[in-house]
């Protein structure tokens, strides 16, 4: 591998990193600056119970835009979601600037007023493990999200969440 | 008036009547919790799944009603059979997974049959023992397979291909005649062809069943749904009629919903059921507790599954049509979880509403008045889906909703 692609696996992953920190802010306009205008945002899962392949959510850039500039006219259990990531592998296919990566996550409510809070908030539980599968636009040394599938192991979902994953 | 005393508190607030309110212990009370098991969830027919969730002959489903395990299989001959999940050996669950086929072997039994992995008793798809290990040199004559067949549980595939299983063997009557018409109104929609599943997910709330039936049975919620405030709030919405059935059941007639309200959403126009108009949305509730909502494009189903006095488990399933195209079901899905998926619009919200509930009813808080009084001439804020409920509710359970320590009476206000 040279120099170069050293770089573009570190900037791939930086990529992935940062939009954790980021959703785990609520900056969901600092997320959608990571990603790239053709944006494809799903949460899907697999269920053994239907034996199917299931689609939770699934947005486009826009779609999700709207979406989540629409949240403080919704009611919502504000207990912030706060994400543990790995990045597994990155691939990387220069010829065609993209790349693409798999990651593993854990997301933790830190509960706040989803229950009762008297009792609940400051809490963690358990929300989801998964795994993230990044598709990349590499462009100006950056490495932008041209896709994103957060593909859940859980389907015992409680509450559920308008956040995204 | 302001804030109020305890004994203001207690009052009967202004001059409702009982049957406009019901008391809170009926949610949160331990032994009414026991005694809706036995008297309710035990005896009429519940839906446990889809029969496309068991397509192919040797598939099963397993579930639970009421504490019992209950397994689903599709025979030889195609017909759908149920039985109790439990081996009349020594009471082992024969299946432990959620589905799957009986076609493979398994690591202590034979393929084509069912096997209690414990000491191998293997059962056929007509729920027959077929087979004793080592029965003869244990059991002499003594026992033999024809004695320790399966339970068997009465079992019905209706209303858009529902699994509907019943612990009562002396049930009085099938599904069609139990749900009393109530599903005339989406009939011909999910009855011309086949319905297949495209959504599963559960969640586990600590709130009482009866309150997750109370907001699928109530609209006037609809102040807590942006999305629905914008999208219905109009003079069609306001003209839909709560209409009651017997035996509990309740039909939310429909109006056209206008999507393209919400900004980002689109109009569902483009697809619909068989014979059911675009934007419609019907909604029946089914006593004791079950779903079945049909917004235009996709049929939604929660099953519930009470846990304890306050807390319940609902399966959400949603349906289209099994001669969807890929990109039809794709619309399809994209429908079903914009509003009602784990990360759609409202389901959040009715969660939370419903948690919320059961945080103030936990067993042993303080008896109140839980009010259902609203009269609107039966239109969509009308309060009287829930009052219809309850006062089915009070006669199967011979309590009064209202006080539940007494024995029933017929609701003054329904
Ligand atoms: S408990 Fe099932 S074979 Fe013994
Ligand atoms: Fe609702």
């Amino acid at each position: 591998m040279n120099a170069n692609g050293t770089v573009t696996i570190d900037t791939v992953k930086d990529t992935v990193y940062r939009s954790c920190l980021l959703l785990d802010d609520e900056n969901w306009d600092g997320f959608l600056e990571l990603c790239h205008e053709s944006l494809d945002y799903s949460i899907t899962a697999f269920s053994p119970e239907i034996n199917r392949d299931m689609i939770y959510f699934s947005h486009d850039y826009n779609g999700l835009k709207t979406l989540l500039e629409q949240l403080p006219k919704h009611n919502t259990d504000h207990s912030p979601l706060k994400r543990h990531v790995s990045v597994y592998t990155v691939d990387l296919d220069e010829k065609n600037g993209a790349a693409s990566s798999v990651s593993s996550f854990v997301v933790y409510q830190n509960m706040l007023d989803g229950i009762n809070s008297h009792l609940d908030s400051g809490e963690n539980r358990l929300f989801l493990i998964g795994k993230y599968y990044d598709k990349f636009k590499l462009d100006s040394g950056r490495a932008r999200l041209m896709e994103r599938q957060a593909r859940l192991d859980t389907r015992r979902l409680d509450k559920g969440s308008h956040f995204i994953i | 008036m302001p804030a109020r005393n305890h004994r203001q508190w207690n009052d009967v607030p202004g001059v409702l009547k009982p049957g406009e309110w019901v008391d809170s212990r009926i949610y949160s009370d331990p032994d009414i919790y026991e005694e809706e098991l036995e008297k309710i969830f035990k005896k009429v027919w519940i839906p446990v799944c889809h029969e496309s969730e068991l397509p192919e002959p040797y598939d099963f489903r397993t579930s639970s009603i009421a504490r019992e395990p209950v397994i689903v299989v599709r025979g030889t001959d195609n017909q759908i059979r149920a039985f109790l999940n439990v081996c009349p050996h020594r009471g082992m669950m024969i299946e432990r997974r959620p589905s799957g086929s009986f076609k493979e072997a398994q690591p202590s039994g034979n393929p084509k049959h069912m096997t209690c992995m414990f000491h191998g008793w293997m059962f056929d798809m007509k729920g027959n023992c077929a087979f004793i290990t080592r029965g003869e040199d244990g059991y002499q004559d003594r026992l033999k397979k024809e004695n320790v067949g399966l339970r068997r549980l009465r079992c019905e595939v209706v209303f858009g291909g529902f699994v509907w299983v019943c612990l009562n063997d002396q049930v009085p009557s099938g599904v069609e005649e139990w749900a009393a018409g109530c599903f005339d109104c989406i009939r011909e929609a999910v009855d011309t062809e086949p319905l297949e599943v495209f959504h599963y997910h559960k969640a586990i709330i600590g709130t009482n069943y009866k309150l997750w039936h109370d907001t699928n049975s109530e609209f006037y919620h609809d102040y807590m749904h942006y999305h629905n405030r914008v999208t219905g709030f109009n003079d069609e919405y306001f003209a839909r009629k709560n209409v009651g059935f017997p035996n509990g059941h309740v039909n939310v007639n429909s109006f056209t919903v206008k999507y393209e309200e919400y900004e980002g959403f689109e109009s569902r126009e483009t697809l619909s059921f068989p014979g059911f108009p675009p934007n419609q949305w019907y909604m029946i509730d089914f006593f004791p507790g079950m779903n079945f909502n049909l917004r235009g494009s996709a049929l939604r189903c929660d099953i519930v599954t009470p846990l304890g006095p306050d807390k319940v488990m609902i399966e959400f399933r949603g349906l289209g049509l099994k001669s969807d195209t890929p990109e039809e079901r794709r619309i399809r899905i994209d429908h079903h979880n914009s509003i009602w998926g784990p990360f759609g619009r409202n389901l959040h919200e009715d969660l939370i509403g419903v948690a919320g509930q059961g945080s103030t009813m936990l067993p042993g808080s303080e008896p109140r008045r839980i009010l259902h009084g609203r009269h609107e001439d039966e239109f969509i804020h009308d309060e009287i889906g829930m009052r219809h409920f309850y006062d089915e509710w009070g006669k199967w359970m011979d309590r009064s909703p209202s006080n539940p320590m007494e024995k029933y009476m017929a609701a003054a206000a329904e």
